[in-house]
């Protein structure tokens, strides 16, 4: 994470002819209807949840993974042009938010999961308008294999880590109406998915993301140091306290068997600070400093 | 009116006491249905007896009220009843109010537990033996077919099936809330009331596989554990089988708490802090309420499970309301099907004969036509006259029969044939009430007017409805 920060204010090899073409490659129709589509499944998933209509969760998942496909098509489209996902910032979040929808629809095979559908879709079509409609600001420059393997390793971590909030997030809300008592609750009428496989899943998940966004640290760390610049930046602190949250709740799950709502809560505190690292990468980028 | 009828009793309209009167067992169900068809007003029939009904669905050979009559009668016997005692309990319904009744039943919106599961297979059931005997027949088993594929639909389309209705299986459900699926887990069983023992039958069919019981007396452990298929542990070992249970039934008599905070908070830490689940239903309660604060504890008391089950049974009630609107198109759409099973061949019948007349008139104009040399004026008067003949057939036995009409009859025929002709009734009004309204002057006029008028025209042209058709039948005669 540390390095990603850095590939957008400081220029170090590619031409600028080259990095001018590809932040002026537009998004392809493909974009334009997933973003839509994003956009009907959360709407649905919405009327699911509140109005109780079953028809409504499957028509949200189905339009969740035509919205999918076309966002993947879009994707695999400006690779074609030579757009690689970690090329730009802008990039990175639409491969951010394509991982993490893949993420959260399977999870939707073994969970029938409109709660956090609520949650997801609406982050998807956030992240998606946010990286394509905010202003191109500097462009990235010097790119370097290096950089490359940095952004898609933290990017694959980073939205693993997402589906593991998002499921945190319903077990949080399940767990409270459980607890409460509030029976009356939607969380709990409509809650699908049993908390205690929510708990796992979230664990498998962040089990899984913890290695790879590991990796990418160690890779960002390397790649800032080859660059020989400074080690202050704002975001740093951040990514390096969502690395340790994740880690707190692997280790304390193993040491003394802590999982339910107190891993809920180191995930949403580690996924937290890693949103923070994104939106301060975000604001630098398009408004310069 | 379509021939359906039903008649039966229920827990809405009888207490248990007469029904079990009314009951079948299952083996006496086929000697039953052979009793009820012998008469001669039932053509179809079927017959359900369970907890909370007994009914019989038949179709009548003619009229459904004389088949009412002849089954209530013939149950009421056969049950050695007498026809007082049961006479309140009883009710019956005909034509498009039988097939809504059948089909609310089947969608158990007729049931004491809305949306209940049960009814729908004992339904099947028995129309099985029905079908098995050959007392339904095609009419019954349309219907039935359908009250099956509403039942469905109400099911999968409404909410009126979801969410637990007792006791047990609310904590059934909460236990699925938090476990997912249940196979593989312990449950605890504390205490031996009556409720933990119906609670962990629950648990068992839902995929639990041991069950640990423990009691103060272990004579009592052991007599449960036996009930149950479970396994009695000694009571000084709680702690240690709190802490292998998932799921912990509590229904002790004990005064004080016996799961307290200090308790099961050492428990949750021996199982590093796996999910429990406890069920306390002991009044005064087992468990401290502060046990629920614990990280991965779930405590439920029996207030709390009467509150889900009283929620769900509201909830189920709501959702019969849109349960009730299937039902009612879907009857509507049967009652249309029933209607046109009836009238489909009443029409192809006219159609074919109305053709047959005017096939045979065209022929005969057509062979004079051929055969004489004719003027073209002569070419028209035989395609007028043609058309007068086919217009004579056709209406000539409606005229007879109009006229030959008794005063009762007289009044349904006109109407249907202002209705089938599509005839303006304001050409025609009453002419008694007429006579009665207006002067003198004015009903001889009118009377002067109706006898000038053509005899065969003015039944349908000028003349109120029954009075006329009376008088022209007099005329004609």
């Amino acid at each position: 994470m540390a390095g990603m920060s850095m590939m957008l204010d400081e220029a170090v090899a590619a031409a600028p002819a080259e990095i001018a073409r590809v932040l002026s490659v537009p998004p392809s129709p493909a974009f334009w209807a997933a973003v839509l589509l994003y956009g009907a499944a959360a709407t649905g998933f919405l009327i699911s949840f509140l109005a109780g209509k079953p028809a409504a969760g499957r028509a949200a998942r189905a339009l969740f993974l035509l919205a999918f496909v076309c966002h993947g098509v879009d994707i695999g489209w400006r690779g074609v042009l030579r757009v690689h996902p970690g090329a730009s910032v802008r990039e990175a979040l639409g491969f951010l938010a394509w991982v993490a929808a893949g993420g959260y629809l399977a999870t939707t095979v073994r969970y029938r999961a409109d709660l956090g559908g609520i949650v997801a879709a609406p982050l998807t079509v956030a992240v998606l308008a946010a990286a394509r409609l905010s202003p191109p600001g500097q462009a990235q420059a010097g790119l370097t294999s290096l950089g490359r393997v940095h952004i898609v390793m933290a990017v694959v971590g980073v939205a693993l880590f997402a589906v593991a909030t998002v499921i945190a997030i319903v077990y949080v809300l399940e767990d409270r109406s459980l607890k409460g008592k509030k029976f009356d609750a939607l969380t709990f009428k409509r809650g699908g998915a049993p908390l205690d496989g929510l708990d796992a899943l979230s664990h498998r998940l962040v089990l899984a993301g913890f290695p790879i966004f590991t990796v990418a640290v160690v890779l960002g760390m390397v790649w800032v140091s080859q660059r020989g610049s400074t080690m202050e930046r704002p975001e740093y602190p951040f990514a390096l306290v969502s690395w340790g949250a994740f880690g707190a709740m692997l280790v304390t799950r193993v040491l003394y068997g802590w999982r339910g709502r107190r891993s809920a809560w180191l995930t949403l505190i580690g996924f937290a600070a890693a949103v923070t690292v994104l939106v301060i990468y975000f604001l630098r980028r398009s408004f310069g400093g | 009116m379509s021939r359906l009828f039903v008649v039966g009793i229920s827990w809405r309209t009888a207490p248990v006491a007469i029904r079990e009167r009314l009951a079948f067992r299952e083996d006496e169900i086929e000697g039953a249905l052979d009793t009820l068809r012998g008469g001669a007003e039932v053509a179809e029939a079927m017959l359900i007896s369970t907890c909370n009904r007994v009914e019989v669905y038949g179709v009548a050979r003619d009229e459904p009220h004389a088949a009412i009559g002849e089954v209530r009668d013939r149950l009421v016997q056969s049950r050695g009843l007498d026809d007082r005692e049961v006479s309140d309990a009883l009710y019956h319904h005909a034509g498009d109010q039988a097939v809504r009744h059948v089909f609310r039943v089947a969608s158990a919106l007729d049931s004491l537990v809305l949306g209940e599961a049960q009814i729908l297979g004992q339904l099947k059931g028995a129309y099985g033996v029905a079908t098995h005997k050959g007392a339904s027949g095609p009419l019954l088993g349309r219907c039935l077919e359908r009250a099956f594929g509403v039942a469905k639909r109400v099911r999968t389309e409404t909410t009126i099936a979801r969410g637990a209705a007792n006791v047990s299986s609310v904590a059934v459900e909460l236990a699925a809330r938090v476990f997912g699926d249940l196979t593989g887990r312990t449950v605890l069983v504390v205490g031996a009331g009556k409720m933990s023992t119906l609670a962990a039958r629950h648990l068992r069919r839902a995929g639990v596989e041991e069950i640990l019981v423990t009691n103060r007396s272990p004579e009592r452990a052991e007599r449960l554990a036996d009930e149950i298929d479970g396994v009695a542990r000694p009571w000084d070992r709680l702690e240690e089988l709190l802490a292998t249970a998932d799921v912990v039934i509590s229904s002790t008599g004990a005064r004080e708490p016996i799961l307290t905070r200090p308790l099961l908070k050492r428990v949750a830490k021996a199982r590093r802090w796996r999910s429990m689940m406890i069920v306390d239903i002991a009044v005064p309660r087992d468990a401290e309420p502060a046990v629920g604060d614990l990280d991965g504890v779930y405590l439920f008391d029996i207030d709390d499970l009467e509150k889900v089950v009283a929620q769900n049974l509201a909830d189920r009630a709501r959702a019969a309301e849109d349960a009730s609107r299937i039902v009612e198109v879907e009857a509507t759409h049967f009652e249309q099907w029933m209607h046109g099973q009836r009238v489909v061949p009443t029409i192809r019948a006219m159609r074919e004969h109305f053709t047959a007349i005017a096939e045979a008139e065209a022929q005969k104009t057509i062979d004079a036509l051929h055969h004489k040399p004719m003027t073209p004026e002569q070419r028209d008067d035989a395609v007028r006259r043609l058309a007068q003949l086919v217009v004579n057939k056709l209406l000539h036995r409606p005229q007879t029969v109009l006229r030959e009409s008794g005063a009762g009859d007289a009044d349904r025929l006109v109407e249907s044939a202002v209705r089938l002709f599509d005839l303006d009734p304001s050409a025609f009004q009453p002419e008694a009430v007429k006579v009665d309204r207006i002067d003198k002057a004015n009903a001889e006029a009118l009377a002067a007017t109706a006898e000038a008028g053509d005899a065969t025209t003015a039944p349908v042209a000028t003349a109120p409805p029954a009075p006329i058709v009376a008088e022209a039948g007099k005329r004609g005669s």
